[in-house]
Protein backbone atom coordinates (compact mmCIF):
# COMPACT_ATOMS: atom_id res chain seq x y z
CA UNK A 1 0.00 0.00 0.00
CA UNK A 2 1.41 3.57 -0.30
CA UNK A 3 2.83 5.40 2.31
CA UNK A 4 0.79 7.90 1.93
CA UNK A 5 -2.60 6.00 2.38
CA UNK A 6 -0.59 4.73 5.69
CA UNK A 7 -0.28 8.10 7.51
CA UNK A 8 -3.08 10.16 8.77
CA UNK A 9 -2.83 13.73 7.74
CA UNK A 10 -5.04 13.74 4.72
CA UNK A 11 -7.44 11.54 6.48
CA UNK A 12 -9.52 14.57 8.44
CA UNK A 13 -10.10 15.85 5.17
CA UNK A 14 -11.04 12.95 3.44
CA UNK A 15 -13.42 11.86 6.45
CA UNK A 16 -15.32 15.55 5.46
CA UNK A 17 -15.29 14.98 1.90
CA UNK A 18 -16.84 11.79 2.82
CA UNK A 19 -19.64 13.36 5.26
CA UNK A 20 -19.94 16.05 3.05
CA UNK A 21 -21.30 13.28 0.02
CA UNK A 22 -22.78 10.36 2.44
CA UNK A 23 -24.95 12.73 5.04
CA UNK A 24 -25.27 16.25 4.00
CA UNK A 25 -25.95 15.63 0.55
CA UNK A 26 -23.18 17.47 -1.21
CA UNK A 27 -23.49 16.54 -4.73
CA UNK A 28 -20.00 15.71 -7.50
CA UNK A 29 -17.60 14.74 -4.67
CA UNK A 30 -16.10 11.96 -6.93
CA UNK A 31 -13.29 9.51 -6.08
CA UNK A 32 -11.12 11.64 -8.49
CA UNK A 33 -11.69 14.92 -6.65
CA UNK A 34 -10.96 13.39 -3.50
CA UNK A 35 -7.87 11.53 -4.79
CA UNK A 36 -6.20 14.34 -6.70
CA UNK A 37 -6.82 16.87 -3.50
CA UNK A 38 -5.70 14.90 -0.99
CA UNK A 39 -3.68 12.09 -2.07
CA UNK A 40 -2.39 13.12 -4.98
CA UNK A 41 0.70 10.74 -5.11
CA UNK A 42 -1.83 7.72 -5.05
CA UNK A 43 -2.86 6.16 -7.95
CA UNK A 44 -7.02 5.64 -8.70
CA UNK A 45 -6.72 1.50 -8.21
CA UNK A 46 -5.03 2.11 -5.04
CA UNK A 47 -6.97 4.89 -3.95
CA UNK A 48 -10.16 3.09 -4.89
CA UNK A 49 -10.29 0.41 -1.62
CA UNK A 50 -8.81 2.30 0.74
CA UNK A 51 -11.71 5.29 0.22
CA UNK A 52 -14.25 2.17 0.17
CA UNK A 53 -12.68 1.24 3.39
CA UNK A 54 -13.01 4.44 5.30
CA UNK A 55 -16.43 5.31 3.45
CA UNK A 56 -17.52 1.86 5.09
CA UNK A 57 -16.17 2.72 9.01
CA UNK A 58 -17.85 6.14 8.75
CA UNK A 59 -21.06 4.70 8.23
CA UNK A 60 -20.98 1.93 9.92
CA UNK A 61 -19.61 4.38 12.97
CA UNK A 62 -22.73 7.31 12.07
CA UNK A 63 -25.29 3.62 11.13
CA UNK A 64 -24.89 3.23 14.96
CA UNK A 65 -24.55 6.27 16.15
CA UNK A 66 -21.76 5.08 18.87
CA UNK A 67 -20.95 6.31 21.74
CA UNK A 68 -17.79 6.51 22.67
CA UNK A 69 -16.79 3.37 24.59
CA UNK A 70 -18.36 1.76 21.31
CA UNK A 71 -16.44 3.66 19.34
CA UNK A 72 -13.27 3.05 21.03
CA UNK A 73 -14.15 -0.77 20.86
CA UNK A 74 -14.85 -0.86 17.32
CA UNK A 75 -12.05 1.48 16.32
CA UNK A 76 -9.51 -0.50 18.56
CA UNK A 77 -10.99 -4.07 16.70
CA UNK A 78 -10.56 -1.86 13.04
CA UNK A 79 -6.62 -1.42 14.20
CA UNK A 80 -6.20 -5.51 14.76
CA UNK A 81 -7.68 -6.69 11.42
CA UNK A 82 -5.68 -7.80 8.83
CA UNK A 83 -5.52 -4.81 6.33
CA UNK A 84 -7.20 -2.43 8.88
CA UNK A 85 -6.46 0.89 10.06
CA UNK A 86 -3.33 2.04 11.90
CA UNK A 87 -3.50 3.52 15.27
CA UNK A 88 -3.23 6.96 14.41
CA UNK A 89 -6.02 6.50 11.65
CA UNK A 90 -8.06 5.41 14.13
CA UNK A 91 -7.20 8.52 16.74
CA UNK A 92 -7.96 11.01 13.61
CA UNK A 93 -11.36 8.87 12.88
CA UNK A 94 -12.38 9.21 16.15
CA UNK A 95 -11.80 13.16 16.44
CA UNK A 96 -13.49 13.18 13.70
CA UNK A 97 -16.42 11.81 14.99
CA UNK A 98 -16.54 13.48 18.33
CA UNK A 99 -16.69 16.78 16.61
CA UNK A 100 -19.28 15.83 13.63
CA UNK A 101 -21.71 13.37 15.19
CA UNK A 102 -24.36 15.83 16.20
CA UNK A 103 -24.45 17.00 13.20
CA UNK A 104 -24.26 14.19 11.31
CA UNK A 105 -27.19 12.84 13.37
CA UNK A 106 -29.26 15.66 12.83
CA UNK A 107 -28.80 15.24 8.94
CA UNK A 108 -29.76 11.39 9.26
CA UNK A 109 -33.07 12.55 10.92
CA UNK A 110 -33.65 15.12 8.42
CA UNK A 111 -32.93 12.22 5.78
CA UNK A 112 -35.36 9.80 7.44
CA UNK A 113 -38.43 12.19 7.67
CA UNK A 114 -40.63 12.43 4.66
CA UNK A 115 -43.20 14.65 5.71
CA UNK A 116 -43.20 18.68 6.08
CA UNK A 117 -41.07 19.99 8.97
CA UNK A 118 -42.22 22.63 10.94
CA UNK A 119 -39.81 25.59 9.57
CA UNK A 120 -41.02 28.23 11.18
CA UNK A 121 -43.95 30.13 13.64
CA UNK A 122 -44.49 33.70 13.91
CA UNK A 123 -47.47 35.16 15.70
CA UNK A 124 -49.27 38.54 16.56
CA UNK A 125 -52.62 39.32 18.51
CA UNK A 126 -54.80 41.88 17.40
CA UNK A 127 -57.83 43.46 19.10
CA UNK A 128 -60.58 43.47 16.26
CA UNK A 129 -63.48 46.19 16.96
CA UNK A 130 -65.40 44.91 14.18
CA UNK A 131 -66.11 41.91 12.57
CA UNK A 132 -67.79 41.28 9.18
CA UNK A 133 -70.16 39.29 10.32
CA UNK A 134 -71.55 40.52 13.43
CA UNK A 135 -71.10 43.97 15.35
CA UNK A 136 -68.40 42.92 17.67
CA UNK A 137 -66.59 45.04 19.63
CA UNK A 138 -62.92 44.26 21.21
CA UNK A 139 -62.64 40.50 19.97
CA UNK A 140 -58.95 39.50 20.12
CA UNK A 141 -57.67 37.26 17.69
CA UNK A 142 -54.37 35.60 17.41
CA UNK A 143 -53.06 34.89 13.66
CA UNK A 144 -50.47 32.79 12.99
CA UNK A 145 -48.47 32.05 10.40
CA UNK A 146 -46.52 28.45 10.26
CA UNK A 147 -43.80 27.95 7.81
CA UNK A 148 -43.82 23.95 7.03
CA UNK A 149 -41.59 22.37 3.88
CA UNK A 150 -40.39 19.43 2.96
CA UNK A 151 -36.81 18.20 2.75
CA UNK A 152 -34.98 20.28 -0.20
CA UNK A 153 -38.56 21.65 -1.67
CA UNK A 154 -39.75 25.47 -0.70
CA UNK A 155 -42.30 26.28 2.31
CA UNK A 156 -45.33 26.18 2.25
CA UNK A 157 -46.91 29.01 4.40
CA UNK A 158 -49.85 28.77 6.68
CA UNK A 159 -51.61 31.22 8.53
CA UNK A 160 -54.39 30.71 10.78
CA UNK A 161 -56.71 32.80 12.82
CA UNK A 162 -57.78 31.47 16.53
CA UNK A 163 -59.92 33.80 18.86
CA UNK A 164 -59.87 33.12 22.66
CA UNK A 165 -61.67 29.96 22.67
CA UNK A 166 -59.82 28.40 20.00
CA UNK A 167 -56.34 29.71 21.45
CA UNK A 168 -57.80 27.95 24.85
CA UNK A 169 -59.19 24.68 23.06
CA UNK A 170 -55.71 23.92 21.25
CA UNK A 171 -53.64 24.73 24.67
CA UNK A 172 -55.58 22.08 25.98
CA UNK A 173 -54.40 19.42 23.42
CA UNK A 174 -50.79 20.90 23.67
CA UNK A 175 -50.90 20.14 27.30
CA UNK A 176 -52.09 16.69 25.99
CA UNK A 177 -48.90 15.94 23.88
CA UNK A 178 -46.67 17.63 26.57
CA UNK A 179 -47.98 15.26 28.91
CA UNK A 180 -47.29 12.02 26.55
CA UNK A 181 -43.63 13.11 25.72
CA UNK A 182 -43.10 13.55 29.96
CA UNK A 183 -44.56 9.98 30.16
CA UNK A 184 -42.35 8.78 27.25
CA UNK A 185 -39.69 9.93 28.23
CA UNK A 186 -39.80 8.69 31.97
CA UNK A 187 -36.94 6.29 32.25
CA UNK A 188 -38.35 3.03 32.36
CA UNK B 1 -37.32 27.86 14.53
CA UNK B 2 -37.01 31.48 16.11
CA UNK B 3 -38.28 32.32 19.09
CA UNK B 4 -38.42 35.80 19.32
CA UNK B 5 -38.83 38.24 22.45
CA UNK B 6 -41.59 40.73 20.36
CA UNK B 7 -43.85 38.91 18.68
CA UNK B 8 -44.21 39.98 15.07
CA UNK B 9 -45.63 38.65 11.96
CA UNK B 10 -44.60 39.62 8.18
CA UNK B 11 -47.34 37.16 7.05
CA UNK B 12 -45.94 35.58 3.42
CA UNK B 13 -49.73 33.99 2.79
CA UNK B 14 -52.86 35.77 1.46
CA UNK B 15 -55.35 34.18 3.20
CA UNK B 16 -56.43 33.34 6.51
CA UNK B 17 -57.91 30.02 7.71
CA UNK B 18 -59.52 28.30 10.69
CA UNK B 19 -58.28 25.92 12.50
CA UNK B 20 -61.60 23.02 12.40
CA UNK B 21 -59.40 20.04 13.71
CA UNK B 22 -56.06 19.73 15.19
CA UNK B 23 -54.76 15.22 15.55
CA UNK B 24 -51.51 14.75 16.85
CA UNK B 25 -49.31 11.82 17.07
CA UNK B 26 -46.10 11.23 19.33
CA UNK B 27 -44.08 8.78 17.07
CA UNK B 28 -40.49 7.01 17.67
CA UNK B 29 -38.36 6.75 15.15
CA UNK B 30 -36.32 3.74 15.21
CA UNK B 31 -34.36 2.75 12.66
CA UNK B 32 -34.07 3.59 9.08
CA UNK B 33 -32.14 2.40 5.69
CA UNK B 34 -29.40 5.35 6.02
CA UNK B 35 -29.08 4.91 10.14
CA UNK B 36 -29.87 1.42 12.09
CA UNK B 37 -29.65 3.62 15.47
CA UNK B 38 -32.10 6.62 15.07
CA UNK B 39 -33.96 6.39 18.44
CA UNK B 40 -35.77 10.05 18.34
CA UNK B 41 -39.29 11.21 19.24
CA UNK B 42 -41.07 13.19 17.23
CA UNK B 43 -44.32 15.03 17.27
CA UNK B 44 -46.73 14.68 13.77
CA UNK B 45 -49.43 16.87 13.39
CA UNK B 46 -52.63 16.93 10.99
CA UNK B 47 -54.81 19.97 10.89
CA UNK B 48 -57.34 20.68 9.14
CA UNK B 49 -58.12 23.80 8.30
CA UNK B 50 -60.93 25.88 6.46
CA UNK B 51 -60.33 29.41 4.20
CA UNK B 52 -62.80 31.61 3.77
CA UNK B 53 -64.77 29.99 1.28
CA UNK B 54 -65.73 27.07 3.74
CA UNK B 55 -63.14 24.81 2.08
CA UNK B 56 -61.69 22.16 4.29
CA UNK B 57 -57.82 21.32 3.36
CA UNK B 58 -55.59 18.50 5.61
CA UNK B 59 -51.62 20.21 6.26
CA UNK B 60 -49.53 17.80 8.35
CA UNK B 61 -45.75 18.17 9.36
CA UNK B 62 -43.51 16.59 11.83
CA UNK B 63 -41.68 18.56 14.57
CA UNK B 64 -38.75 17.20 16.87
CA UNK B 65 -39.79 17.44 20.86
CA UNK B 66 -37.35 20.65 21.08
CA UNK B 67 -39.56 21.65 18.30
CA UNK B 68 -42.80 21.08 19.71
CA UNK B 69 -42.03 22.82 23.27
CA UNK B 70 -40.76 26.08 21.41
CA UNK B 71 -44.53 25.82 19.76
CA UNK B 72 -45.96 25.26 22.80
CA UNK B 73 -44.00 27.84 25.01
CA UNK B 74 -45.50 30.42 22.10
CA UNK B 75 -48.69 29.44 21.80
CA UNK B 76 -48.80 29.47 25.56
CA UNK B 77 -47.17 33.18 25.60
CA UNK B 78 -50.21 33.94 22.60
CA UNK B 79 -52.48 32.92 25.58
CA UNK B 80 -51.02 34.67 27.95
CA UNK B 81 -50.99 38.08 25.35
CA UNK B 82 -54.78 37.12 23.99
CA UNK B 83 -56.13 37.43 27.53
CA UNK B 84 -55.16 40.76 28.16
CA UNK B 85 -55.75 42.61 25.18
Amino acid sequence: MAAELEGSKALGGLLSGLAQEAFYGHQGITEELLRSQLYPEVSLEEFRPFLAKMRGILKSIASADMDFNQLEAFLTAQTKKQGGITSDQAAVISKFWKNHKTKIRESLMNQSRWDSGLRGLSWRVDGKSQSRHSAQIHTPVAIMELEIGKSGQESEFLCLEFDEVKVSQLLKKLSEVEESISTLMQPA
Amino acid sequence: MEGCSEPRLDAKSEVTNQLVDFQWKLGMAVSSDSCRSLKYPYVAVLLKVADHSGQVKNKCFEMTIPQFQNFYRQFKEIAAVIETV
